[in-house]
Parts: C-alpha cells; structure tokens; sequence
C-alpha cells in the first residue's frame, strides 16, 4: 500500500470534468428510470409534464425533468400519510425512519432508507470527513440529540467507518460534554457552529480555555449558514484553537452533499459523483454563471426509496470552479457554503436584509457573545433593532461598539438604519440545533412579496 | 467480470476481485437456506459494497429486491 490518499475516493474526487459529466448522465439515466418504474409520485408529475426517461439523450437533456418542490413533497404526505406515493418499494423494506427538524413550525417531511440507502449516507460523510483530515487515530465527540432528524446520525456513521473512536454524547448536558471533550482527549467535535460557540462559553464559565487545555483540532460544522461566514469561523478557530470546518446536507438527501477540505478554500466542494447541483435563477429555469448568486437544484444518486430529482432547495449559493481550490478535487465550490436561504430575505423600508449579512457583520465585534433580529413596524415603518449581548467584562465599551454596529450595518444596508440595543446577560435564547435569531413581529398581511414568516 | 467500468475504461485487478466480490455476496444474498447469522450480516456487507463498487464506478443499480 502506497502513501495514505488525501481523497476518500481517489478516482472519482480527481475525475475530469468531462468524465463527470459522462458519470452524472449514466446515474441520471438509471435513476430516472428506477423512479419513473416504481414511484407514482414521480412518474405522474413527469407524464403531465410529457417527460419520459428516454428523452435523456444527454446531460443537457436533465432541463427536460419538471422541478421538484418541498410543497408537492408535502401535499403528497398529506394525500396518503404517512409518505405518500413518493416510495418506490413499500416501507418493510426501510431500516431508518426520520424527519426534517421542525424547526420551520411546519409538518416535517418523512423520509425512510433500506440498509443501502443508510450506508450510502455515512459514505457521503466519509468523503467529507476524510477530505477535511479525520483519520482512524481521530477521538470524535457528538453534540447532537441522536432524535428523528438526520442531523449528525450520518457522520456518526461515517467516523465509525474511517475507524475513529466516537463519543456519542445524546442527551449530556453542555458541562458534560465539556467535562468528556477534556477527559477522554477528544481531537474532533461535530457540532452547529452555533452550539461550538456556546461550548466555548460554558466551558470558560468551567474554567476551561478549549484552545490550551483541550487536544481538539478539528471542529466539523454543520446545520447553519454560519458555518463558513468568516467572522464566525475566525472567532470558532481562536476559541477552540483548532481548524473549523464546514459541511451542508438535508434531509431530504439523507446526507451532505459539500464539504470543506482541509486547504479550507473558503467554500465547500461538491460530491460531483454522487449529487448533480444545477445554480438557477430564483424560482426560474436559467442557469446561473460561475461568481453569481443563484438557487441550488440538486438530484442525487443516493437513496432509491424516495429518488430525489431536480429540487429545488431554495438555498442561495454562489458556484465557482473547482480550481479556486489547489486541493486536486475537480468537484465544484460553493463560496461560503450555502449563504442562506432565499426566502430569509426580509425586506425592511425597501432594503433586502438577509440574516447571515448581518450575523457577518455582528460577529466582527469579539464583545459579542449573543445577538438576535427583531423586525417590528411602529404605524406605518418598519423597524429593524440587533439585540446585543456582551461577554462578561466587556461592557466598558458599549457606546463605540454601538456606534460601530450602527455604522457597519448601515453602510452594507444602503443606509438602511439600524437600531442596535444592549439585551441583559443571558436573556437571549441559546441553541443547540439550528438558530432562529431573527424575530419577525410584523403583521404577516402586509408582506405577500419576501414575507415568509418562519 | 467486467472488463471495464461504467465510463468504458480498463478496470483494475483490485477492482475485478473487489467487483468478483460484490457478485458473490449478491448470490450469497439471492439464497433462501441461510440462517439467520448468515443472511443478516451478508446483507450488511452487499449494502457496504455496493458502496464500493458504485465509488469506484463499476457498478450502479437498486438493491431493494435483495432486501438491501
């Protein structure tokens, strides 16, 4: 055996862009095939469309495929609960049962794997993981619930396959984990990065400085945007001392399809082989350039029990070539990983303000340890307020920190003013899984364009 | 075996025994005289190598009829 590989899967992480596509067409073919002969779902949405799997001739001929929407997958739920006609073998075949997070306040979709499906999820991990240098020596530590969302279950999966030690740390209360990340010489935590921060903060209430006292130098992010904003990175890598990075999947995939490796290029790889990411113009068809903010639309070649061809995910990605990294892998990036969701935008006096450009900014300021949005309209005006709390000891400087937040914030806002208030320690919600940090209290009637209330 | 993969290319030796492999445990899961030790955990190891051969582009198919 030679020098140990840096890829998962040296063949296909460094496959021309041509053969890619070649692979992509083949997968395509087949999978279009499976779920046109086994999924009412499917095959009824494409014979209304007059789309047939013969007519891929090419790549190309993927546009020919009518979008998928979360809003069919649900109205599908909910015309045969559990899952609809979206399965393509009954559900005595599955082994895995879960669930989107909820955390939207809607129905979540239900999705089911056989033993294939389920080892595919934990191979789509392991390309991250791998890529982004876990290895069989690695301690890994879990902070995740292990509940029906998908969450981090792959990537448990996936450590156990490279070979590493795993802690699973279910239900532990944040000091016990701190407490297990010391004892037990942990080396990698998987977690939000909202939650890598709050273990930050709870372990300093310890005691405990994360970057001398603990061995960790890897913290493997996922669950949110902010993952791979900057500021947010910077502040995670000074607190933990260790190399942060940076991955994004769904649950409707099973997995993740982009992952940071370890030359960090400021973005995350795409899984080429397994995944197509088509970036379009927002709810439209066009295809998006290289450098431009587009919508993601993904088909993947992984879980056959309920094919997933052409969502439309209504992430804002930015695409660019797989050579802004030098790591070797012809997978295309996503600059910043996925930036947001594009019905995030709040439209505030006619300014667009998305949350992640705010968070960006906010973060920049390391007194910061807690923040929260709130929209409020006072008559006839919107207002937008940023809720700061301070880290202990740090409120000497609270007038220049305000005026420095109102000015920075404005200024990326086209003047859009931005009120910016101190909120008392620990009186902002603290989270584990994904951060709602933008409170909407405006009537919802008054918004029908941009106002999607989560 | 195939001689060559999905993209038209030479396959390896190491990918025809992993290939070689993968045709076995399907066989291996096609039986109904397996005890129960047995036909669980080839199960297993079909569903873990079809990981192999659909990563290494020499196969690509559903499994479901196998019960994988």
């Amino acid at each position: 055996m030679g020098r140990p590989s840096e890829y998962w899967n040296p063949k296909n992480e460094t496959l021309s862009r041509d053969d890619l596509r070649r692979l992509q067409h083949l997968k395509l073919t087949r999978m279009c095939e499976w779920a046109y002969a086994k999924s009412a779902f499917h095959r009824r949405r494409w014979d209304a469309a007059s789309f047939h799997p013969d007519q891929l001739h090419t790549l190309d001929d993927l546009k020919r495929i009518p979008f998928m929407t979360r809003a069919e997958w649900m109205a599908a739920q909910a015309e045969a609960p559990p899952f609809g006609p979206l399965l393509t073998i009954p559900p005595d075949h599955a082994i895995r049962y879960h669930t989107t997070s909820g955390t939207t306040g809607r129905t979540p979709l239900r999705v089911l794997d056989s033993a294939k499906d389920w080892e595919w999820i934990s191979e789509m991990w392991a390309y991250g993981l791998w890529g982004f240098g876990l290895r069989q020596t690695d301690v890994v530590l879990f902070a995740f619930s292990y509940g029906t969302f998908i969450g981090f279950w792959g990537a448990h999966y996936a450590c156990e396959k490279i070979g590493c030690l795993v802690l699973s740390t279910g239900s532990a209360t944040t000091e016990s984990r701190v407490r297990s990340i010391i004892d037990m010489g942990v080396t990698t935590v998987c977690s939000t990065p909202t939650y890598a921060l709050r273990m930050w903060q709870v372990a300093a209430e310890m005691g405990i400085d994360l970057a001398r006292d603990s061995t960790v130098d890897k913290v493997v992010v996922s669950g949110e945007p902010a993952g791979s904003i900057p500021a947010v990175k910077r502040q995670l890598e000074t607190a933990w001392g260790a190399k942060v990075g940076d991955t994004a999947g769904m649950t409707e995939v099973g997995s993740i399809m982009i992952f940071e490796c370890r030359r960090q290029p400021g973005g995350t790889h795409i899984i080429e082989d397994h995944f197509i990411e088509e970036t379009l113009e927002y709810e439209g068809d066009r295809a998006v350039p290289y450098g431009d903010r587009a919508e993601r639309v993904v088909t993947s070649f992984g879980r056959g029990f309920i094919p997933l061809i052409r969502y439309r995910t209504n992430d804002l990605v930015v695409k660019l070539p797989h050579t802004t990294c030098d790591c070797g892998r012809t997978g295309d990036i996503y600059q910043g990983g996925i930036q947001g969701r594009w019905d995030d935008m709040k439209l505030v006096r006619g300014t667009n303000v998305y949350p992640r450009a705010v968070e960006s900014i906010v973060r920049e300021c390391a007194a910061v340890d807690e923040f929260q949005i709130l929209l409020t309209r006072a008559g006839v005006a919107d207002e937008i307020c940023v809720r700061v709390e301070l880290k202990p000891g740090r409120h000497d400087h609270w007038d220049d920190l305000c005026r420095r937040l109102q000015g920075d914030l404005a200024d990326a806002h086209e003047g859009l003013r931005f009120k910016v208030e101190q909120a008392a320690a620990n009186s902002l919600p603290r989270f584990e899984l994904k951060a709602k940090r933008l409170v909407d209290q405006r009537p919802v009637a008054a918004y029908p364009a941009g106002g999607h209330h989560a | 075996m195939p001689e060559r993969d999905l993209l038209g290319r030479p396959v390896t030796k190491m990918e025809t025994e992993l290939a070689h492999i993968y045709g076995e445990l399907k066989a291996l899961a096609k039986r109904d005289d397996l005890p129960p030790c047995a036909e669980r955990n080839v199960k297993k190891a079909l569903a873990c190598m079809w990981q192999v051969v659909n990563d290494l582009d020499l196969e690509f198919e559903q499994l479901y009829d196998l019960g994988v």
